[in-house]
């Protein structure tokens, strides 16, 4: 167990992009420096371009040291920036924060189209947003809608997300293997060769359509926040 | 206690829907029940012909539905199999001359009289298939291993399902040879598509073509596999729902049995 009330001269973090030092500065500056100097060259190639923030926590001034050891981690491990923390924590989280007290999604009237089971051959299902399909999608249907498509099943039909011109929208299906698809404007025929049952999603690239592994590329992933749709 | 209508379809034609309504219907009879089976395949009658009785028609059900005739004046009994009643389609008809309402009021009739009513269905998804849905109780779905049959099937159940009919499926003419060389789909194929409940497997058999020809009831042949499964699916319809589901296998019993003894694989 990490034992945050000890007294080491020199703590390390990992914080977003960079990392987050926190100094005892009652330690001689050499002392702080070589402990600096230990576990920077742990961290390898990680230190190149990273952002480090220098903590004296409640200690006040030591801007001298906070410069000598700025230019050190410059000079010696080419880390991109040093900085003091901010008096107050970052605006963006303090905004996130609040959003998540006003859990904004409570009051949210959902377009979404949801439906449980089997979408069969000559079935049309149109949604003005985003479908989510909770069971397969036989071949010879039809799906057409405004957003995303999800299927959480085997998704064998004619597809068609992000009608009319919407080309940011996305089909996933956990066994993908439509008969077509289209994204916005753009069109592609499925494919039958290699099908194997994994998750994966459809999604406009340099204006073509491009199959992705969902478990290797969650486009989901990047959102930092969870936002209703 | 009133009988029940089971509507016999496929959306595909040729799958085998006049094949398993005459054998069904004859297997129904054999167990005891009094049946009547219906060809509702208005202008393209062939259910007489399969049964053998073409030459003993007088009315149809176009005339029964329109009220020229009683359905007892209509249907033909067969003199093979006690209790089982043949209503044969028009050939000179087309199948817009029946009504849905018409029809649904003589299935209530046939209801009446009979312990099963057994409707062949015409391919197809128009007035025809309508009219042979509309008074039903059950339905059965038939479908070969093949794309565009299932296609077809899939296509049908889901119109079943929006009149409140809970379809179940047959899969015809399984080749269990070429389904274990992977040439063919396997009933598991079919099922993982439709994903609706069994009634029965009937492996392809050469003597249906036969049966069919000469208007002999395949059910009466004991050594057609096609006919024994038919009678399987009848006695299971019949009350005898835990009889287990044979799947058609192209060894026979026998060397089945003794592999199992000595230990080897299939």
């Amino acid at each position: 167990m990490i034992n945050f009330d000890s007294s080491a001269p020199v703590r390390l973090k990992g914080v977003g992009d960079g990392f987050w030092i926190t100094l005892d500065p009652s330690h001689p500056e050499n002392v702080i420096k070589s402990e600096i100097d230990k576990l920077f060259k742990n961290l390898k190639h990680l230190t190149i371009n990273a952002s480090v923030v220098i903590d004296v926590k409640d200690a006040k001034g030591h801007d001298d040291l906070i410069e000598n050891i700025r230019s050190y981690l410059i000079n010696t491990f080419d880390v991109a920036k040093v900085s003091k923390p901010t008096e107050k924590r970052s605006i963006p989280t303090e905004r996130i924060r609040q959003r998540d007290l006003s859990k904004g999604w409570n009051h949210h009237r959902s377009e979404v189209l949801m439906l449980r089971g089997r979408v069969r051959s000559g079935q049309k299902i149109e949604a003005r947003k985003h479908v989510v399909i909770a069971g397969d999608v036989n071949p010879g249907s039809e799906i057409r809608a405004g957003g995303d498509v999800i299927v959480l099943g085997r998704l064998a039909g004619k597809v068609h997300a992000g009608y009319p011109k919407d080309e940011t929208a996305m089909i996933f299906a956990l066994e993908f293997k439509p008969t077509q698809v289209k994204i916005g404007e753009i069109a592609a025929a499925g494919i039958n060769e290699d099908f194997c049952a994994k998750p994966e999603y459809a999604c406009v690239e340099d204006d073509g359509i491009v199959v992705k592994d969902y478990m290797k590329a969650n486009p989901f992933r990047k959102l930092p926040w969870p936002e209703a749709v | 206690m009133e009988g029940k209508v089971i509507v016999i379809t496929s959306g595909k034609g040729g799958v085998g829907k006049t094949t398993a309504t005459s054998s069904i219907g004859a297997a129904l009879a054999l167990e005891g029940k009094r049946v009547a089976i219906v060809d509702m395949d208005i202008g393209l009658r062939n259910l007489d012909v399969v049964m053998g009785l073409e030459n003993r028609i007088v009315f149809n059900i176009v005339d029964v539905v329109q009220g020229k005739c009683k359905i007892s004046q209509a249907a033909i009994r067969d003199r093979r199999i006690p209790n089982l009643f043949l209503i044969p389609a028009s050939q000179s008809d087309n199948k817009d001359v029946l009504t849905t309402s018409s029809v649904e009021r003589v299935a209530n009739q046939l209801r009446k009289e009979f312990d099963y009513v057994i409707m062949d269905s015409p391919a197809g998804i128009e007035k025809g298939f309508e009219n042979s849905i509309v008074g039903a109780n059950e339905a059965l779905v038939i479908c070969t291993p093949d794309v565009s049959a299932v296609r077809d099937a899939d296509r049908v159940i889901g119109i079943l399902y929006s009149r409140s009919l809970t379809p179940k499926l047959i899969v015809n003419r399984i080749e269990p040879a070429r389904v274990e060389r992977g040439e063919m789909l396997s009933h598991e194929d079919v099922l993982e598509v439709l994903s609706i409940e069994l009634a029965g497997l009937v492996p392809l058999d050469e003597r249906v073509l036969i049966s069919s020809n000469t208007g002999t009831p395949l059910v009466l042949q004991n050594d057609s596999k096609a006919g024994q499964a038919f009678k399987r699916i009848a006695r299971r319809l019949n009350g005898e729902a835990d009889l287990p589901i044979e799947v058609p296998n192209h060894r026979s019993s026998m060397w089945r049995k003794i592999s199992k003894t000595f230990g080897f694989k299939k």
